[in-house]
């Protein structure tokens, strides 16, 4: 290595290996760790769950939790081996030199301290100054960080922020002490699409502009492919390939990187889907419709004196047999509460729901039991909607209660049966929840919900927080039954990739109403509405595009109040 | 405390829902509006807890007109009181009766000392907040300090000699541990005063002022009786935060761990906080449970002064009560029972209202 | 189930639980005198090995009385944290499950109930029903019901807004089976760890009742009433009598302890058949 990368480089990574637990049988979690970041460059880190972003992002600012610890190789910021630092260089060099910029950003503010006095704490440790000049300082920088009326919003504390704006104030808090790197640890997970570009964007211009290095860790590669220069993928603790993005994304080096990039660009072809029922509203008699929906209203009481929130508002739509319906939207949008209407798992205010023409909506709770085998449901998170103290065999069973007395033996049939229909081996049938792993929780959730038969199933967000691979599979498994069993169904989500490859139609909704709907293609080809054209402007594609480059001028993300 | 919290939102139920009514009550500044929301339930409490005591000596098999007399009770004053409490009237007047009697300061009188009972309550009362007083500040500061040591200093193993005597002080009889000091500090090391009250029999007690005799000796500058009575506190004192300690360090320490883990204390460390500011912090968010807590104790501490009291001779309350429970003084118990339990709605009034004051989530 | 008796906390738990079922079972072979014979002729006596623990101020053997107390301290602390659990589970699960009026009325109780200091109303009440054995018993398990109450409470409600109760009644689970099947189960882990912790806090509160003579009267064994008799002599440097029975107090109080730290680590279902 020339004496001139070292002195361009920001941070210097070699040879890094950490391990957990006893010497005598430590847990290697990184081992041999090699990469450099240049002054002024935006490094890519990819993995799947488990892959060891995290615990790279805590070796580098040296807060390895419990007994981890550095067995192997350096790490160099600025120069110096953080190995080779007192405890206090170490102190001042988190949160000086390098910062880190976490994921849910509500979570990572002191609750009960105004904002900006966090920042201005920040800065007050690593720079003496007096309290009214790091308070104007942060100010000024809550200003450039896009918070309108930063004098009132330092006076908040973090629960009366929203998701978007709690992000822009940790970016702030990394910025404002004009730290040489920053990491962003899956910064932007969990936020919606529209509020992650926005966030993302600021943080890259500002990092251009101030000449920061930031380390990006994120399992998306829609951000990878948007805003890094190198990208490097990581698998079981070790780096699998390092690369510029644009070559990573036309020539994968490995077998792995590969994958991923197939999973991740999974698209329909038009041959594997069913012929698309025409739009709905225009065909067909009454009997062919699954689920007529009319007006349906839903709001909430907040107390506190404050008005209701009207989270579905007026909404109306059907479902033709065999259809598949997407309802797309960012949180808030009343898409899941829809769906709880829709099963009765919430009492709608007004409004019909028509399944398979009785009125579902005030139905009592003994006259509706008979109709759920038939409308069933797959839940969000699949590991809280599993009782922790159940087998999964049992799992899988309750539903057959709904039919009428099924024999032990047929019961175990069945449970057999499900777990191969979604794929999972039948070993399993004995396994305690918190045994599987996430892609298996939500397969378990869809054989519950096929136990019946239904005629009518709700997917509620079936591919969210799931890593690349098992989402594109679980796609795979919904689409394959789609085609199998014919079901009707309504899928609801904010991920715009899996209802190209999922739906026949869809309804794009905003603030509980329905903007817009048509068939799946249109949509996407022509939306009509604006706020359906900015969700779709807020899709990072993952393909390498010179124009889209940040700091190189994209089109510019209308801002939606967050 | 959960469910003291869940009282005020009936009470914010309570009041007119009306908009404009809701408008200006938003008016008025928060701390005083989670003071009045508090205040508004007391009167409820406070039948509560004078239904409780009233039905409690009417558990009592037997007449209670002989039994609140005592048997040397002539057939007059056993007529008399009959009719005082109305006992040939239905319940309901009889508890009437029993209220107004209370809400005019009137206890009835005491079995054994046949003095009025609110008087006797009210000589005792200072001796047993003194004592009360002072353990609540030690078990509070010995509970909060272990639990921040075995939290902050886990790597070092505080915390397995912290769950030691987490262990140990929730098995320790508190009685048993008192006579266990004496027999030490006392009988053997002959570094304790003897068990027997509040002051060296040769003194004087200091002028009252606060009733307190370390406050009052220090006020008038009575430096005997502020050493005597110092030392005559330390063994009660460290008997009662000794055994109750262990309790509140526990409970401190699974709020304190859960937020010195939480994701943004993780952050303030990425942040290059130094660690007496992370532990600060760390605090003020543990505050409110802690508070509650603290309050919580109060109650155990009544108790447990009890039986100190009667260990140590001290002349309070607490050795009031046991005497009438010795002597069947059945209004002297009525009337302590019910001191004890406005006491402790007081300070659980108090709590609350800090609580709510140090938690800006909390909307009123 | 081997793996958690490995465990140093579980193993001494239950060694001593051990001992107090042999105490309590073999009492009469165990204990080499009668526990309520006074003998003038050898009061105060210190330990020796005639009277390993020494003898009290009426001649009685100390070691015999702490064998045969612990029928009276187990039993009624058993027997009155049993009986609050059994009424407080249904109740809290019940509370717990319908909010309504009824709910509240009775978590209003419990207000008032726990706004008395536990020992003063414990004390209070005995004197008041009479001072027997069984009322203490009585005593403790009104005391200790609305604890049990509010944990199932607490639990439930928190357990009915999690998804997979949404998810049960989605694949047609009724109420009851909701209630039995779903959610005591699952809320059931903290009354268990109670249920051992407050056997504890109920062998405590026995003995301070006898201490300070709101509970149990001589010549019955108890060890709270046997380390008040020591009380007055300790001073005088007499120490045996009261210092064998106050730890008898609380090796058993630890015992309970122990079980129930241990029970809520075995209890954990993310920590079952691993």
């Amino acid at each position: 290595m020339s004496p001139e990368t070292k002195t361009q480089a920001a941070l210097e990574v070699l040879d890094l290996t950490v391990a957990f637990g006893p010497s005598a049988s430590p847990h290697i979690v990184l081992s041999g760790i090699s990469f450099q970041l240049g002054k002024n460059e935006i490094l890519g880190i990819v993995g799947e769950t488990g892959a060891g972003k995290s615990v790279l992002a805590q070796a580098l600012l040296g807060l390895l939790p419990g007994d981890g610890r550095i067995t192997q190789g350096s790490v160099t910021i600025a120069g110096k081996p953080i190995a080779a630092m007192s405890e206090g260089e170490r102190r001042r060099l988190r949160g000086g030199t390098i910062s880190l910029i976490g994921t849910n950003a509500k979570a990572l503010l002191d609750p009960v301290e105004r904002v900006g006095k966090q920042i201005s704490r920040v800065l007050r440790i690593h720079r003496p100054c007096s309290r009214g000049q790091a308070w104007k300082e942060t100010i000024d920088l809550l200003d450039k960080v896009g918070i309108v009326d930063p004098e009132r919003r330092a006076r908040a504390y973090p629960h009366e922020l929203s998701g978007g704006m709690a992000q822009r104030i940790i970016i702030a808090m990394a910025l404002i002490t004009h730290p040489a790197i920053i990491l962003a640890d899956d910064a932007t997970l969990g936020l919606d699409a529209t509020v992650q570009v926005q966030v993302l964007d600021l943080l890259v211009e500002r990092a251009r502009q101030l000449g920061v290095s930031v380390v990006l860790i994120t399992h998306d590669l829609g951000i990878i492919a948007h805003y890094c220069d190198r990208v490097a993928v990581m698998r079981d603790g070790k780096i699998e390939e390092l690369q510029p993005v644009e070559h990573f994304l036309a020539q994968p080096q490995t077998a792995y990187s590969t994958s991923l990039l197939g999973a991740a660009r999974a698209k329909p072809t038009r041959g594997d889907r069913l012929a698309a029922p025409v739009a709905s509203a225009e065909t067909g008699m009454d009997k062919d419709r699954i689920l007529v929906v009319d007006n349906l209203c839903k709001t909430f009481d907040i107390g506190g004196g404050q008005p209701p929130v009207i989270a579905v508002d007026r909404v109306s739509f059907s479902l033709e047999r065999g259809e598949t319906l997407a309802l797309v939207g960012e949180s808030g949008s009343g898409k899941t509460t829809i769906g709880q209407c829709l099963l009765r798992l919430l009492p709608p205010n007004s409004g019909v729901i028509r399944f398979d023409g009785q009125d579902i909506a005030t139905m009592e709770e003994p006259k509706l039991r008979p109709l759920r085998r038939r409308m069933q449901m797959v839940f969000q998170e699949p590991y809280v909607a599993l009782n922790p103290r159940w087998r999964v065999s049992d799992l899988i069973a309750e539903p057959l209660d709904l039919l009428d007395r099924v024999p032990q033996t047929e019961r175990r049939r069945r449970v057999d049966e499900l777990l191969e229909m979604v794929q999972l081996p039948q070993h399993l049938a004995r396994a305690y929840p918190h045994e599987l792993t996430a892609g298996e929780q939500k397969r378990i959730g869809i054989a519950r919900a096929l136990a019946t038969k239904p005629d009518f199933v709700v997917f509620d967000e079936p591919t969210t927080a799931l890593d690349i691979r098992v989402r594109a599979q679980i796609i795979d498994l919904i689409r394959a039954l789609q085609q199998d069993m014919g079901l009707s169904a309504l899928f609801i989500t904010h991920d715009l990739n899996s209802v190209r490859s999922l739906a026949h139609n869809v309804i794009v909704l905003n603030r509980g109403r329905i903007v817009e709907l048509g068939l799946t293609e249109e949509i996407f080809e022509a939306p009509k509405d604006p706020y359906t054209r900015t969700l779709l402007a807020a899709e990072l594609p993952i393909e390498w595009s010179d124009t889209r480059r940040s700091g190189a001028g994209r089109s510019p993300v209308v801002a939606l109040g967050a | 405390m959960i469910e003291a919290t869940k009282g005020g939102g009936a009470a914010r139920a309570a009041l007119p829902s009306l908009r404009g009514l809701r408008a200006i009550w938003h008016l008025i500044p928060r701390p005083l509006r989670i003071i009045l929301a508090r205040v508004a339930l007391i009167p409820m409490q406070l039948f509560g807890v004078l239904l409780v005591t009233f039905v409690l000596v009417r558990l009592l098999p037997g007449d209670p007109a002989l039994l609140l007399l005592g048997n040397m009770a002539t057939p007059d004053a056993i007529a008399a009181l009959r009719q005082r409490l109305g006992l040939d009237q239905s319940v309901w007047i009889q508890f009437m009766h029993y209220l107004i009697n209370v809400l005019h300061g009137d206890l009835g009188t005491s079995i054994f000392t046949s003095h009025p009972v609110t008087q006797d309550l009210l000589e005792r009362a200072p001796a047993t907040l003194e004592l009360i007083t002072y353990a609540m500040i030690l078990t509070v500061v010995l509970g909060v300090g272990l639990a921040i040591l075995s939290v902050a200093g886990r790597r070092y193993g505080f915390d397995r000699l912290t769950r030691l005597y987490g262990l140990a002080a929730g098995a320790l009889p508190d009685f048993w541990v008192g006579l266990l000091l004496i027999f030490f500090f006392f009988h053997i090391a002959g570094w304790a005063p003897a068990p027997f009250g509040r002051l060296d029999t040769y003194l004087t007690p200091p002028n009252t002022i606060t009733g307190f005799y370390t406050i009052d000796s220090l006020l008038t500058g009575n430096w005997a009786d502020l050493g005597s009575a110092i030392s005559r506190l330390a063994l009660p004192v460290i008997t009662i935060s000794l055994v109750n300690a262990g309790a509140m360090m526990k409970m401190t320490q699974t709020v304190f761990a859960n937020v010195y883990d939480s994701s943004f204390v993780q952050h303030a460390r990425a942040c290059g906080m130094p660690e007496s500011r992370i532990v600060a912090m760390s605090l003020k968010n543990s505050m409110p449970p802690i508070i509650t807590t603290a309050g919580f104790l109060f109650g155990f501490l009544l108790g447990a002064a009890v039986i100190v009291e009667t260990i140590f001779s001290w002349g309070g309350l607490g050795q009031y009560a046991v005497q009438a429970v010795i002597n069947s003084d059945y209004p002297a118990l009525q009337g302590f029972v019910m001191v004890a339990a406005i006491v402790v709605l007081l300070v659980y009034l108090v709590v609350d209202v800090l609580y709510e004051l140090v938690d800006p989530r909390i909307r009123i | 189930m081997r793996t958690w008796l490995m465990r140093p906390g579980a193993a001494f738990g239950a060694a001593l639980l051990l001992l107090q079922v042999i105490a309590i079972v073999f009492a009469g072979l165990l204990a080499p005198y009668s526990p309520t014979t006074a003998d003038p002729l050898h009061t105060l006596m210190p330990p020796s090995a005639s009277h390993l623990l020494g003898t009290d101020v009426y001649g009685m053997d100390i070691l015999s009385r702490i064998i045969y107390a612990t029928r009276i301290n187990l039993l009624v602390s058993i027997t009155a944290v049993a009986g609050a659990f059994a009424i407080g589970v249904p109740l809290g699960l019940i509370i717990g499950f319908y909010s309504g009026i009824p709910s509240a009325i009775v978590m209003r109780l419990f207000d008032f109930i726990q706004s008395f200091p536990v020992f003063v109303l414990g004390m209070a009440l005995v004197s008041v029903l009479g001072q027997e054995i069984w009322n203490v018993a009585l005593v403790l398990a009104i005391l200790f019901v609305p604890v049990f109450a509010r944990l199932v409470r607490a639990e439930v409600l928190s357990l009915r807004q999690r998804p997979f109760i949404s998810a049960a009644r989605c694949s047609g689970a009724t109420d009851r089976s909701i209630m039995f099947r779903h959610i005591l189960p699952n809320a059931m882990t903290p009354a268990l760890v109670q249920l051992s912790i407050s056997v504890g806090m109920a062998i405590l509160l026995t003995a301070g009742l006898s201490f300070i003579g709101a509970g149990v009267r001589m010549p019955t064994p108890e060890w709270g009433l046997m380390v008040s008799s020591g009380a007055q002599q300790l001073i005088l440097g007499v120490w045996w009598v009261s210092l064998f029975p106050g730890i008898a107090i609380v090796l058993a109080v630890l015992c309970f302890a122990l079980l129930g730290d241990e029970l809520r680590i075995l209890l954990d279902p993310r920590r079952r058949h691993r």
